[in-house]
Formats: C-alpha cells, sequence, structure tokens
C-alpha cells in the first residue's frame, strides 16, 4: 500500500538528510509504528505519502502510484484516499462534531443526504454514538480526538496516518483511541501511526519500524517499543536517555499550514 | 452540494472579513467613479460633438456705434458696406465654400442674447444696439474657415470674424483636461484597490488557515478552496462597481438632466440611459481587478 524506495529526503543540501535511502514496504490492511526520537524521520515519511514534499530521490509509491509523478491537480485525489490524524486534533472549534466530520465530506462534494446517513454511523465507530450536536471545547482531549479519527476515515481512505495521536492523552485515554484505531484496521484500512508512546506500542503487539538519524534501524513484527534483541550493557545508557526523552511531548506533530 | 457550500464559505469569510470588505467596496466604488466620470466626459465631449459640428457657423460680426475693432474706424457699419459683404459671401469664389448663410440683425442678436441668459440679471443691462449684427455662414468643410476670415477680416465694416468652432474645441480641451485628471486619480485609486483586496485576501486566507488546511488533507480540489477567497475579492469589487454605476446615473439623471440641462438648454447632455451603458465596463473592470489581485494573493498566500 505504502512503498519507499531508498528515498532520501534532504531539506537543506548541507545537513544531514531527513531521510537517508530508506526503503520500506507496508502492505494493505497492515497495522504499522512508526517510532524513533525527534528527528529521525518518521514527520518526513508522512509528509512524503501525503506528498506534502517530493522525495530529493528514490521512489514513493502509494496505492501502487509514484507520487512524485502525480501532476499538482492530481494530489487532492491521492489525499482523497489518505487520512490523517495529529496530535493537536486540528477541530474546527466553531463547527459542532457533526459539522466537523461532514466538512471533509462536503469540501470533496459529497452530496447531503450521504453526509447525513454516513456521519452518525462514523461518529458511532469511534465511539461518539449521539454527541454530533455538541461543540468540541465540550469534549475531552480523548473524545475531541475521536471526532478527528472520525473525520479522517468518513471518506474511506485506504490508509490512515496517524501522528502521535495519543500524544496529548493520559495513559487510559490512549488506551481507548488505540482500540478505535485498531477496529479502522480490522476494517481494512492501513495505519501507520507514528509514536512515542512506549506502552502503546508494547500493548498492540504490532509491527514496528524504528528510525533513527533518517535511516531504519529495525523493522520487526509483532515487536516492542525497544528492540527485543538483547541489550549489550554498554547500549544501556542510550536507552535510558531514549526512555527519558519519550516522556517530553515531543514536537513531531509539526505541521503548519 | 458542493455550490451551497461553496456560497456558504464565502458568506462566511464575509461576515468574518466586514471590515475590510467594505473598505474594498468603497474603494473600488470610488476607483471605477472616476474612470466613469471620465468615461463620461469623453461620452459627452462626442455628444456635443456630433450636435454642434453640423451647427456651428462662422460669424462675421460687423461694426456697431460703439466698435473700437481697428476695421471700425468709420464708426458703425453703413448699409453699403453691409450690401457689399453680402454681395462678396454670395461671390462663386466664396460661395463654393458655403453651404448657407443669413443675416443676424441687432434686434434678432438680442432676442438670441436674452434666450441663452435667460435667467441671469445681465439681460436686464444690455441694449438691442449694444449687440454688433452679424452674417452667420454654415461652411461646406468646417476646416475651411481660415479662407473666410482672411477674405472678410479686413473688409470696412466687419469688426471681427469668429470661428464658433475653435469655441468648442476650447470646451472640449478642458473637458479632455478634466477626463485625464479623471483617470489618473482613477489610476491611483485602482493602485489602492488592488493592494487593499490583496491584503483582503490575505487576511481571511489567515483567518481560515485552520479550514484550508483541513481541506488540503481531506484531498479538497483547489477550486473548492480557492474558489471563495477569490469570490470574495470579486463580489467585493462588483459592489463596488454597481454603486459607481449608480452614481453615474444619478449625476447623469439628476445634475445633467435636471440642473445642467435648464441652464444651458440648447446643449446636448448625455441621458441617463448612456451613463448606465458604461456599468458592464465597471462592472467588468472590477472582476478583473479582484480576479487577477486575489489570485495573485492565493498564489503566495495559500499552499494548495
Amino acid at each position: 500500500m505504502i512503498r519507499f524506495d531508498n528515498v532520501t529526503m534532504a531539506y537543506d543540501k548541507k545537513a544531514r538528510p531527513a531521510l537517508d535511502s530508506v526503503s520500506i514496504e507496508v502492505e494493505r490492511g497492515e497495522f504499522a509504528f512508526l517510532v524513533g526520537p525527534s528527528g529521525s524521520g518518521k514527520s518526513t515519511f508522512l509528509r512524503l505519502v501525503l506528498r506534502e514534499d517530493r522525495a530529493t530521490a528514490g521512489a514513493v509509491f502509494v496505492a501502487g502510484q509514484n507520487v512524485a509523478k502525480l501532476s499538482s491537480w492530481r494530489v487532492p485525489r491521492l489525499r482523497r484516499g489518505i487520512g490523517v490524524v495529529f496530535q493537536d486534533f486540528r477541530l474546527l472549534p466553531q463547527k459542532t462534531v457533526f459539522a466537523n466530520v461532514a466538512f471533509a465530506m462536503q469540501v470533496i462534494g459529497k452530496n447531503r443526504s450521504v453526509i447525513r446517513e454516513t456521519v452518525p454511523e462514523v461518529l458511532k465507530t469511534v465511539g461518539l454514538e449521539g454527541m454530533g450536536h455538541r461543540m468540541p471545547h465540550e469534549l475531552s482531549g480523548g473524545e475531541q480526538q475521536r471526532v478527528a479519527i472520525a473525520r479522517a476515515v468518513v471518506n474511506r481512505p485506504g490508509i490512515l496516518l496517524a501522528d502521535e495521536p495519543t500524544g496529548n492523552l493520559d495513559p487510559t485515554t490512549s488506551q481507548g483511541i488505540m482500540q478505535v484505531l485498531d477496529k479502522i484496521n480490522q476494517n481494512g484500512t492501513t495505519v501507520v501511526m507514528a509514536t512515542h508512546d512506549d506502552d502503546i506500542v508494547n500493548s498492540m503487539r504490532k509491527r514496528v519500524i524504528e528510525l533513527g538519524k533518517g535511516r531504519v534501524v529495525r523493522d520487526e513484527a509483532k515487536a516492542l517499543y525497544t528492540s527485543m534483541m538483547p541489550v549489550v550493557p554498554s547500549r544501556r545508557s542510550e536507552q535510558g536517555r531514549l526512555r527519558e526523552r519519550v516522556t517530553t511531548p515531543a514536537g513531531l506533530g509539526e505541521e503548519e499550514n | 452540494m458542493r455550490l451551497a457550500f461553496i456560497l456558504g464559505e464565502i458568506a462566511s469569510g464575509l461576515r468574518r472579513n466586514l471590515a475590510m470588505v467594505v473598505s474594498v467596496i468603497l474603494v473600488t466604488f470610488v476607483s471605477l467613479t472616476f474612470v466613469g466620470a471620465a468615461g463620461m466626459l469623453q461620452l459627452q465631449i462626442n455628444q456635443m460633438k456630433g450636435y454642434w459640428y453640423d451647427r456651428v457657423q462662422v460669424a462675421i460680426f460687423l461694426c456697431g456705434p460703439g466698435s473700437s475693432a481697428a476695421g471700425c474706424s468709420g464708426g458703425a457699419v453703413t448699409p453699403d458696406q453691409q450690401k457689399s459683404i453680402q454681395a462678396l459671401l454670395a461671390s462663386p469664389a466664396v460661395a463654393q465654400y458655403v453651404n448657407d448663410y443669413h443675416f443676424e440683425s441687432q434686434a434678432e442678436a438680442y432676442q438670441h442674447f436674452k434666450e441663452q441668459f435667460a435667467n441671469s440679471p445681465i439681460v436686464d443691462s444690455v441694449t438691442p444696439d449694444q449687440l454688433p449684427s452679424s452674417f452667420r455662414i454654415n461652411l461646406k468643410d468646417p476646416e475651411k474657415y481660415q479662407i473666410i476670415s482672411e477674405t472678410f477680416s479686413s473688409r470696412p465694416g466687419v469688426e471681427t470674424v469668429i470661428d464658433q468652432r475653435q469655441l468648442l474645441e476650447r470646451l472640449f480641451s478642458v473637458m479632455n483636461g478634466a477626463s485625464f485628471v479623471a483617470i489618473v486619480i482613477a489610476a491611483v485609486m485602482i493602485v489602492c484597490a488592488i493592494l487593499l483586496i490583496g491584503t483582503t485576501i490575505r487576511l481571511s486566507a489567515f483567518s481560515r488557515r485552520r479550514e484550508t488546511g483541513i481541506m488540503r488533507l481531506v484531498g479538497a480540489s483547489k477550486l473548492v478552496i480557492q474558489l471563495p477567497f477569490v469570490l470574495e475579492g470579486v463580489i467585493a469589487a462588483v459592489v463596488g462597481a454597481v454603486l459607481a454605476s449608480a452614481t453615474l446615473w444619478a449625476v447623469a439623471r439628476f445634475f445633467l438632466g435636471d440642473v445642467l440641462a435648464k441652464q444651458y438648454p440648447d446643449t446636448a447632455f448625455i441621458s441617463p440611459t448612456q451613463a448606465l451603458m458604461l456599468s458592464p465596463l465597471l462592472i467588468g473592470l472590477g472582476v478583473i481587478l479582484a480576479g487577477t489581485s486575489s489570485m495573485l494573493t492565493l498564489r503566495r498566500y495559500l499552499k494548495v
């Protein structure tokens, strides 16, 4: 569903590239975690899938299409096939929950009756049945993230990208969000989730792709947040640092538009 | 659905940005009014040319009792002098240029003067013998004025030869000057309008960046994202253009039609309908202005 062929992405020619000849393939219907410290290239990975940027070298394939070869007027169609969820929810504060979700359908020209039928269904899927009339500020963080997920999947995209969706939430709420994402994955949607949350990764036991300094350092099925390989004593200190870092909310979702 | 959605977006954009939208309306209104004023002056000039050029005459004013011109040293024109002038007018050398001519006596001149200055107190202080009698000549070709002037101006009994067309030309050049000034002001105001529309669109794009960001992510087309902004500017400019057209109509109807037409009954002023004919031009200009400036702005400030 998503395939990176030797992808290099350098924002600045002199500096170390954000991604350095990365090759990854995520199959249709798969659930993959993207982990790694800040600056390891997780956000760049997601931006390349969305074609917010074009790779400096190599090719990115999404649903069989080389995204670099898409003409700019076809990019919206690519993005219709991809749902995105962020750490900061990005709901429209002056619209109700229903209107927030409906917005994603309105702007691609879905007609009113389809919207009226689909939105409540999706709200039910994310566990917000009957809360369509509420305003975002009346909801808890977890509920707001559910609205954001509903909005991301309402057009039934084949891929769901989540950039630290639990970054602002407490562990219990995060578990609830993960259940929603898992349910969506089980309905056939490919899910790629960038995260720093080791508890979540450890409890889900899904594929883990670990990036470090722009390279894939680990790609394991049914894995944990840290490597299951025996830890060499000399690397222990590094592991500790990694754990420390994940407790602070990291600045991934810095996508500003 | 999409149309309804875009209309809703436009309405909310206009509401949120009301002060800026009003200023865009006013600036386009003022600038297009100046454009329209220049257009009206040109229409008026054409109208007057069409009306007057067949009617204007060369006038040979004859000496009156009080004339002080060089040719009038012998006092008022004598009947003999008048006859010889008339004979010259009828002679083949001059007649080939002349369409027709007639003599206007002092009494007739007074009559015309009274009509022309009907509501002016000057009428009371003028008597018929203060006004010169004249020959009024219609030329076949108005450009041949020089020949008439040379032939007659040194004849005894002729005070002066006047080409009324020159008087009109002077008036037209004043009007042309006025329309040039109007165009210059309009140009400055249009620059102002372009910049203001750009700023307004930028503000609008900034205040709706959350929405547009989400629209991009869920795959809304460029058209759906940008059209509301462009139309916002275009609608404001069209409202301005409509106000400008209404102003021009009002000027033609009330100022030209009611005030000036009464003061100058023998002048053909343009009608309100003719003024309204300028309005498609103004609206088109407004649309082009707003459309281009908002599209240029969006290219820089709204990533799609």
